[in-house]
C-alpha cells in the first residue's frame, strides 16, 4: 500500500503521566477515505491516543506521522476534533463561535459566513445563530460543537464519543453526516466505548484495552475470523434430527429459538441440506456473527 | 499570526461590546467622583456654626481675638452685627473654616456682673444650646492668668486649636500694643504667612495648593484598581475555558502560548480602551469642565499633566497589568472552579494591596532609597514609580531600568506560565498540587 492512503501512522507511541503509562507502544494505521473505530473502554487510553494525533500533546517516545508527514503543528489545520470534553463560550453568540473556531483553522472570513449557514441548516439550527451559547440545550450546543469539528472542512475528522447524550433522531442526523463525509473523501476516527454503533458505521477498528491495543483491521476480517460457525435456528416439530448426525457439536436452547454450532469443516449449507431432507419445517436459518462486544470479552479474558 | 489575532480580536471586541464593560466605563469615575465628594458632603453636614461666647474682662482682647480668628479660618473678617440675637452678645463674627465649619464669636456684655454670674449665665446658655461654649479671658491674662475654655463638645479639636491659636495672637498682639509699638507696624509684623507651593518640575515652576497630590493618588488608584480588575479578568476568562472544557479544542488549533499570549494581549487592549476613553474624560473635564464650573462658581483647578507623563502611566500599567495577569494565568490553569481560583488569588492580591500602601510613604520621600528600591520590584513599580514620576521626576535611567527589570520578570512570568498552562489546562478534576507544578514547569 502506497503512503500516502495512510492518513494516520503512529509508530510505537507511548505516554506516561508520572507512574501511569497511558499509552503503550501502540502503532496503528488509519487509512485514507475510511471510518476508523478506536474503541475500548472508558480508561484505556483513546483520548490520550487521540490528543497526541491532534498534537494537542506529544508522545514520550516513538513517532506520528500524519498524510505521509511528519507531525507538525501546522498540520492540525488539516484536523477536525471534537473532543469527548466540550464546551463553548457560554455568552458568545453562535454564529460569532463557529466563525471564531473557524478562523483559529485558518479559514479566510470570507468563506466562513456562507459555510456556517449551510452546516446550521443541515443540522436545523438556522434559528439559533444570533443566540447565545447558554440559551441552547445541550444536544443543540453537542450539534454545534460537531459543526466546529468540521467547518473548515478538514481531511482528517476526529470524533470522540460524538453521539453520547444525542436523542436517536439526532444520533441519525449525525450519522448520515458522518457518512456524508466519508463518501466526501475525508478520513474519520471515530473514538468510542459503545461498540454496537461502532459495528454499525466502522470499516476498521483498533481496539484497545489498559493502555495496550489487543486487536485491529478491517471490520469484516475481524468478524469472519472470529467466526464460531454457528448458526441461529428456529425449527417447527421435533429437532432430534440435530442430534448425531455428525454436524453438530453443541447445540443451546433458547426460549424459541436453537444456537448451533457446526463441527469443523462443515459448512452451513450442509446442515441446511440436512434439515430440509428431514421432516422439519425451518422458519428461521441465520449465520451467527460475533458481535464486536463478544470479541472484545473474548480477547480480554484472553489476555487476562 | 492570523490565529494569533483572532483570538486578541475575540477577546476584545466580546469584552468590550459587553454591558459590563459599558458600565463599568460610565461607573468608575462616578464612583470616584462619588468618593471624592461625599466626605464633603459629610464634613458638610456637621458644619453648622460653632457659637462661641468670649469673656474678655480685660476689655482690650476681644477684637484681636475675632481678628485672629478670623485669619486663622482664612475668611474675610467682617463683623456681622445685624443678628445680635442675645441682649449679653453685643457683637458677632462669623467665620468659616476650611471644612467648612463657622465659628461664630460672640462678645459677652459684662454688665458690673461678677466672673460667677456670668459664667453660670453661659453655662445654662450652653445646656439650652445658645451657645457651644466660651471662652474667659481674666483681666490678668496677659501678665499671668490662664485663659479658659468651657464647652459641650471639648472633643471637637479643630475648634479648641483655632481658638488657642487665635487667643495667643490676640494676647502677643495686645502685649505689642502695651509696649507703645503702633499699629502699623504690628499689623505689620503679625501679618500671617501662607505658605505657597511651588512644585520644581523639569517643565519649570509650577502652583500647586492640593490637586497635584490628589492627581497623584488618583493616578495610583486607577493604577491599582485597573490592574487588579484585569488581572482578574484574565483569571475568570482561563477559568471559564478550562472549566467549560474549550480548551481542548482550542489546542487543537492554536499552540497553548499564542492561546495565553493571545488572551492576555486582549484583555489589555480592553484595558488601555477603558483608560483611554476615562482619560479622554479627564482631558475635556480639564479643559471645558474647569471653565464651566468656575463660571458657576466652583474654583477648580486641573494641575497641568505633561505627555510623558500619561505615556508612563500607559507603560507602567502594561508593565504591571503583564506581571499580575500572566501570575493570573497560570493560577486559572492550575484551579477548577473560580471559587479556588479566588482562593489561590488572594496572596496576588495582597501583593499589589501592598503596593498601593507604599503610596504614601513614596510620595512623601519620592528619592529615598526605600523609593528606589520598591519601584525597581516589578510587583511594585507600576504604583510607586508612578507616584515618583508624578512628584519628583526621578532620573530617566531609574525609570528605564525599572520597566527592563519589569520586561525581563514579565518574560520569566511568561515562560513559566506557559508550561504550567499546556498542561493544567487539561487537567481536570482536582487542583494541582504546587510539586505537580514544579514537575510541569521542569516537563519538556
Amino acid at each position: 500500500m502506497n503512503d500516502s492512503d495512510i492518513t494516520v501512522k503512529l509508530n510505537s507511541i507511548r505516554k506516561s503521566f508520572g507512574e501511569f503509562t497511558a499509552v503503550k507502544d501502540l502503532s496503528l494505521q488509519v487509512k485514507a477515505g475510511r471510518i476508523f473505530g478506536l474503541l475500548g473502554p472508558n480508561g484505556a487510553g483513546k483520548t490520550t491516543t487521540i490528543r497526541m494525533i491532534v498534537n494537542i500533546t506529544g508522545p514520550d517516545s516513538g513517532s506520528i506521522e500524519l498524510f505521509g508527514r511528519h507531525i507538525t503543528p501546522e498540520l492540525q489545520d488539516r484536523i477536525g476534533y471534537l473532543p469527548e470534553e466540550r464546551g463553548l463560550y457560554k455568552r458568545m453568540k453562535v454564529g460569532d463561535q463557529l466563525k471564531f473556531f473557524a478562523e483559529l483553522k485558518n479559514v479566510s472570513s470570507k468563506k466562513i459566513d456562507r459555510r456556517i449557514d449551510e452546516w446550521l441548516e443541515r443540522v436545523k439550527l438556522t434559528e439559533w445563530k444570533k443566540k447565545r451559547a447558554m440559551d441552547l440545550s445541550k444536544g443543540m450546543q453537542q450539534k454545534i460543537q460537531f459543526i466546529m469539528a468540521v467547518l473548515h472542512e478538514p481531511d482528517l475528522v476526529i470524533l470522540d464519543e460524538p453521539f453520547s447524550g444525542l436523542d436517536p433522531v439526532n444520533v441519525e442526523l449525525l450519522k448520515e453526516v458522518v457518512l456524508d463525509l466519508k463518501r466526501a473523501g475525508k478520513t474519520i476516527i471515530f473514538s468510542t466505548h459503545q461498540m454496537e454503533l461502532a459495528e454499525r458505521i466502522c470499516d476498521d477498528i483498533c481496539l484497545i484495552n489498559r493502555s495496550e491495543k489487543i486487536l485491529d483491521g478491517s471490520l469484516r476480517q475481524i468478524k469472519q475470523s472470529f467466526s464460531r460457525n454457528a448458526v441461529a435456528l428456529r425449527l417447527e416439530g421435533s429437532h432430534d434430527v440435530l442430534n448425531n448426525n455428525g454436524l453438530v457439536t453443541h447445540v443451546e436452547i433458547h426460549s424459541d429459538e436453537l444456537e448451533v454450532l457446526l463441527a469443523p469443516g462443515v459448512s452451513a449449507q450442509q446442515l441446511l441440506k440436512k434439515l430440509v431432507e428431514s421432516d422439519v419445517s425451518v422458519s428461521k436459518f441465520e449465520m451467527i456473527e460475533p458481535s464486536l462486544h463478544d470479541i472484545f470479552i473474548e480477547k480480554v479474558t484472553e489476555a487476562a | 499570526m492570523r490565529k494569533f489575532l483572532a483570538i486578541v480580536k475575540r477577546e476584545y471586541v466580546q469584552r468590550v461590546r459587553s454591558k459590563l464593560f459599558v458600565l463599568m466605563t460610565i461607573l468608575a469615575p462616578l464612583l470616584v467622583a462619588f468618593f471624592g465628594i461625599v466626605p464633603t458632603l459629610i464634613f458638610g453636614i456637621r458644619g453648622g456654626p460653632v457659637r462661641i461666647a468670649v469673656v474678655d474682662q480685660t476689655g482690650k482682647l476681644y477684637a484681636h481675638l475675632a481678628k485672629a480668628v478670623a485669619s486663622d479660618t482664612q475668611s474675610e473678617a467682617t463683623p456681622d452685627v445685624t443678628a445680635i440675637k442675645n441682649a449679653n452678645l453685643t457683637e458677632r463674627f462669623q467665620f468659616a473654616t476650611p471644612g467648612g465649619r463657622k465659628i461664630e464669636l460672640y462678645q459677652v456684655d459684662l454688665d458690673g456682673r461678677t466672673i460667677d454670674e456670668i459664667r453660670a449665665d453661659l453655662d445654662h446658655q450652653i445646656r439650652s444650646k445658645q451657645i457651644h461654649g466660651y471662652v474667659v479671658l481674666p483681666a490678668d491674662v496677659l501678665t499671668h492668668s490662664r485663659p479658659q475654655f468651657f464647652g459641650a463638645n471639648t472633643v471637637d479639636l479643630f475648634t479648641k486649636r483655632t481658638l488657642e491659636q487665635s487667643i495667643n495672637r490676640a494676647l502677643r498682639e495686645q502685649r505689642l500694643r502695651q509696649a507703645n509699638i503702633d499699629t502699623r507696624t504690628i499689623d505689620e509684623l503679625s501679618k500671617p504667612v501662607e505658605l505657597r507651593t511651588v512644585g520644581i518640575g523639569p517643565a519649570g515652576e509650577e502652583r500647586d495648593s492640593g490637586e497635584r497630590f490628589l492627581l497623584v493618588f488618583a493616578a495610583g488608584f486607577v493604577m491599582y484598581l485597573t490592574i487588579l480588575l484585569y488581572g482578574q479578568m484574565v483569571l475568570g476568562a482561563i477559568i471559564e475555558e478550562k472549566e467549560t472544557r474549550i480548551a481542548e479544542v482550542l489546542f487543537s488549533s492554536v499552540r497553548p502560548f499564542t492561546l495565553m499570549l493571545g488572551k492576555l494581549v486582549g484583555v489589555s487592549l480592553v484595558a488601555l480602551t477603558q483608560l483611554t476613553i476615562w482619560g479622554i474624560g479627564f482631558l475635556v473635564l480639564a479643559l471645558y469642565g474647569v471653565n464651566l464650573l468656575a463660571s458657576r462658581g466652583v474654583p477648580m483647578h486641573v494641575p497641568a499633566v505633561p505627555p510623558t507623563h500619561i505615556l508612563f502611566f500607559g507603560l507602567f500599567f502594561l508593565l504591571g497589568y503583564f506581571v499580575y495577569a500572566t501570575i493570573y494565568a497560570f493560577l486559572g490553569s492550575m484551579v477548577t472552579t473560580p471559587q479556588e481560583g479566588g482562593q489561590l488569588a488572594m496572596p496576588i492580591i495582597l501583593l499589589l494591596v501592598v503596593g498601593f500602601y507604599f503610596f504614601l510613604p513614596v510620595s512623601q520621600s519620592p528619592d529615598s532609597s526605600f523609593a528606589f528600591w520598591v519601584s525597581m520590584t516589578p510587583f511594585f513599580a507600576p504604583i510607586t514609580m508612578m507616584v515618583r514620576i508624578a512628584t519628583q521626576v526621578p532620573p530617566f535611567w531609574q525609570i528605564a531600568l525599572s520597566l527592563l527589570i519589569g520586561l525581563g520578570t514579565i518574560l520569566l512570568l511568561m515562560w513559566i506560565a506557559s508550561r504550567i498552562y499546556r498542561i493544567g489546562m487539561l487537567m481536570y478534576g482536582k487542583r494541582a498540587s504546587v510539586s505537580e507544578v514544579l514537575r510541569w514547569v521542569r516537563q519538556p
